[in-house]
């Protein structure tokens, strides 16, 4: 059962608020490393602790309550000047935000969250008291002559009696405490009978409105039940949505009417003009509409990106590095599928320039460098893509040492290092496998890592790029369609029939001519300015046979490899909607598209494709150029 | 004596909290309910008319919930309407700074829909007289 049950949607809400508060927060103790007496800084993470503590009483969180609570009034006391930041005080801080974050991913999964470490509280209230490090000791607190009544239903202060006290009215006080008391018992107004009563009133209202309710589907715990679910959207953006589509309504309408008119024969000039002009205005519409709902899709790359200064910071610190992380572009929007598959990637290339790309302190002097070192993240939209770039200002990479140590661990010939070009020789550490750093640290290193990295951005129709400079630095480029929901295809022909492939995978397209297909190690293969590719026929793929030489080759490139594909004609490109098989999905196919001639054509999947057919796809010269084949009758 | 018809207007920066406090009120029987994210926002919607009621968070950026009391309490045509201080602070300092700023009631979070009813009533009872 879980721990919020009736609450699943208010919970979510809170956990992506509070999660993105919670970044900001994370940013914002990173800059006050660098400033630490800026007034407005400690105000706003003074106000981000306070906001998640509200939200989290009304969820019961006892435990997330306590430890903001504690954290907030640290803050109140830095902002008033009681106290000053010192270096330990902002570690203890930096921790409790760690763990705020550590209960947040409890909450996620339906549980309360587990108490914070007893040291962790215990620094927390040293910090409070001023008695953390070398901090101010606390100013002695007035003593207070104001009176209040105590609570006699343990659920807030009794307003009147309040406002009575102050204003001297009616001071029909009889049983009083001393604020001081009240006040170190603030936790008690989320004591638990009133906590319960919260959840109770909650489950209340919930099943009353949703008769024959019995507790959250089943499976929706597992999983991903927080991704996807929900969206915020700009109402100006649901309101352009709305607009267009009562445009195409009255639009339609036109159309229809139109129509009658053209049936029962009047199809004189002006009929027909109008017709083409509705038309057209139909054409705008819908594909005004189209980008209009991809836009509510759309979100600020700023709310990934927040998240990563707090991690290089901390990375840069245990290595003993001075790193500061430039953000650019944080406003640049991105479909929400994407930000969520892009976060770990990210993670890891920051990390890794981090770690390997900006040299230890002693090597960056010594090379007349200056100590700080800055990680840009950088995002921005070039024409119809999405570029993000991370780069450094390190040591930057060395291809020699790259290709040497590829060689060692045996993931490349003596052959393919002789003729590898500088960038061929960067992408080596896509490989799986490949790891430059000599000892395995516990940040990157792993062997584990880019490679992922590379394949996480291609299931994204996206591909990364290295642009690097030895003692300059590193960039590591990103480049992502703008949406996932359209996918630009080239359309190519096996006999009559068409398929698409995804346009990210072609490099180029070339004739296949006879003479250049050679044959090496049983295949046929051919040589594109000096690379040795195997050729893949189309129909070998799919399992057709094959009925006539291919005409040309579609060099394709995916995360594992280079090959030709051979087909016999093209159809063209299209940007197609894709529609994916839910319930039939043939091995190899991505999904389907219809063409603007109505025709249906399958989206080929390469991988999936490449993958299934084992050694069926190898092909030698002679099955290629059907020598020595009868060629069956073209039917 | 309150009317279910009347128009609150909740401000708080935290929408998660903006849609507790409407949950609450409609469980209370008020489903007219409009929002604003800080007091710079509610000003705006208050001076355009309509609003019966205010419900505001304290700490909110840009124009915190007391600045907005006093904005209200300032303005000749809105003076005359109930505003409760929703906050996670039970401190005095607090408590008497919003009684003198003028507000109409006090409720610290998290709180419950009796509770809400039960302020909201005293503050209505007051209205009455």
């Amino acid at each position: 059962m879980s721990d919020f049950a009736g609450m699943e949607d208010l919970l979510q809400d809170f956990l992506i608020e509070a999660g993105d508060l919670l970044s900001g927060v994370d940013n914002k103790l990173v800059d006050l490393e660098r400033t630490p007496q800026d007034l407005s800084l400690l105000n706003e993470i003074f106000r981000g602790f306070h906001t998640i503590k509200g939200g989290a009483g009304f969820l019961n969180a006892t435990e997330l309550v306590t430890l903001c609570h504690l954290t907030e009034n640290l803050f109140d006391k830095l902002r008033t000047g009681e106290l000053v930041v010192k270096a330990e005080m902002l570690d203890v801080i930096l921790a409790a935000t760690a763990d705020v974050r550590r209960m947040f991913s409890e909450l996620e999964r339906d549980l309360q969250p587990t108490p914070a470490e007893s040291n962790l509280i215990e620094q927390l209230k040293l910090a409070l008291s001023g008695s953390l490090g070398a901090a101010k000791a606390p100013v002695a607190k007035p003593s207070v002559a104001i009176v209040v009544p105590a609570e006699s239903k343990g659920n807030g202060p009794d307003w009147d009696a309040y406002y009575a006290a102050v204003t001297g009215e009616v001071p029909a006080v009889s049983a009083s405490v001393p604020v001081a008391v009240a006040e170190e018992e603030e936790e008690a107004h989320i004591s638990d009978d009133v906590a319960d009563h919260i959840v109770k009133s909650a489950v209340g209202r919930r099943t009353s409105d949703k008769p024959g309710y019995q507790g959250p589907p089943g499976g929706r715990r597992d999983g991903e039940r927080q991704r996807d679910n929900s969206i915020r959207v700009d109402t100006a953006r649901l309101d352009q949505v709305l607009n267009l589509s009562g445009e195409i309504g009255l639009t339609k309408n036109r159309l229809n009417a139109l129509r009658s008119d053209i049936l029962n024969g009047k199809n004189d000039t002006d009929t027909l003009h109008a017709l083409d002009l509705a038309v057209s205005q139909l054409d705008l519409l819908v594909s005004d509409l189209q980008n209009a709902v991809m836009k509510t899709r759309m979100q600020p790359i700023g709310r990934l990106f927040q998240k990563y200064p707090r991690i290089a910071r901390d990375l840069a610190r245990s290595l003993g590095k001075d790193v500061e992380m430039v953000l650019v572009g944080e406003e640049t929007e991105i479909d929400k599928t994407m930000i969520e598959d892009l976060s770990d990637p990210i993670i890891h290339l920051i990390r890794n320039a981090v770690d390997h790309g900006i040299e230890a302190q002693n090597e960056r002097l010594s090379a007349g460098k200056r100590e700080k070192s800055y990680v840009t993240l950088e995002a921005r939209q070039e024409g119809d893509h999405i570029v993000i770039i991370v780069s450094d200002d390190g040591r930057g990479m060395n291809p020699e040492r790259l290709r040497a140590r590829a060689l060692e661990k045996g993931l490349i010939s003596d052959e393919e290092a002789n003729t590898m070009d500088e960038r061929q020789s960067f992408n080596l550490i896509f490989l799986p496998g490949f790891s430059t750093a000599a000892t395995v640290s516990d940040v990157s290193g792993r062997g584990v890592g880019m490679d992922v990295v590379r394949t996480n951005i291609q299931k994204l129709n996206g591909s990364i790029d290295i642009r690097s400079e030895q003692g300059k630095g590193t960039s590591f480029v990103i480049s992502l369609p703008l949406t996932l929901a359209i996918l630009p295809v080239l359309l190519v022909c096996l006999g009559e029939q068409p398929f698409a492939v995804p346009l990210s995978m072609v490099r180029e397209i070339l004739p296949i001519e006879p003479k250049e297909v050679q044959e090496l190690g049983g295949r046929a293969t051919m040589v594109v300015r000096g690379e040795v590719l195997p050729v893949v026929t189309l129909a070998a793929l799919l399992g057709w046979p094959q009925e006539r030489v291919p005409e040309y080759g579609v060099l394709m490139q995916s995360a594992e490899q280079s090959f030709i594909l051979a087909i016999d004609s093209f159809a063209g490109r299209e940007d197609a909607v894709i529609k994916s098989l839910d319930d039939f999905r043939p091995k190899g196919v991505a999904g389907v598209t219809t063409l603007s001639n109505g025709q249906i054509v399958l989206i080929l999947d390469m991988k999936e494709l490449l993958s299934g057919m084992g050694d069926q796809r190898v092909i030698t010269r002679a099955q290629l150029m059907l020598e020595g084949i009868a060629v069956p009758a073209a039917a | 004596m309150s009317d279910p018809k009347m128009k609150f207007l909740v401000v708080d920066d935290f929408s998660t909290m903006r849609r507790i406090v409407r949950n609450l009120l409609k469980e209370l029987g008020y489903t007219n309910v409009d929002e604003a994210e800080d007091g710079v926002v509610a000003m705006q919607k208050l001076n355009s008319g309509g609003i019966d009621f205010v419900v505001t968070d304290w700490n909110m950026p840009n124009m915190t919930g007391i600045e907005l009391l006093r904005a209200i309490r300032a303005s000749a045509p809105l003076a005359h309407l109930p505003v409760l201080m929703i906050t996670a602070e039970a401190k005095k300092e607090n408590i008497i700074e919003a009684a003198q700023a003028g507000a109409s009631g006090y409720i610290v979070k998290p709180f419950t829909a009796a509770t809400l009813s039960e302020k909201l009533g005293k503050i209505f009872e007051k209205m009455g007289k």
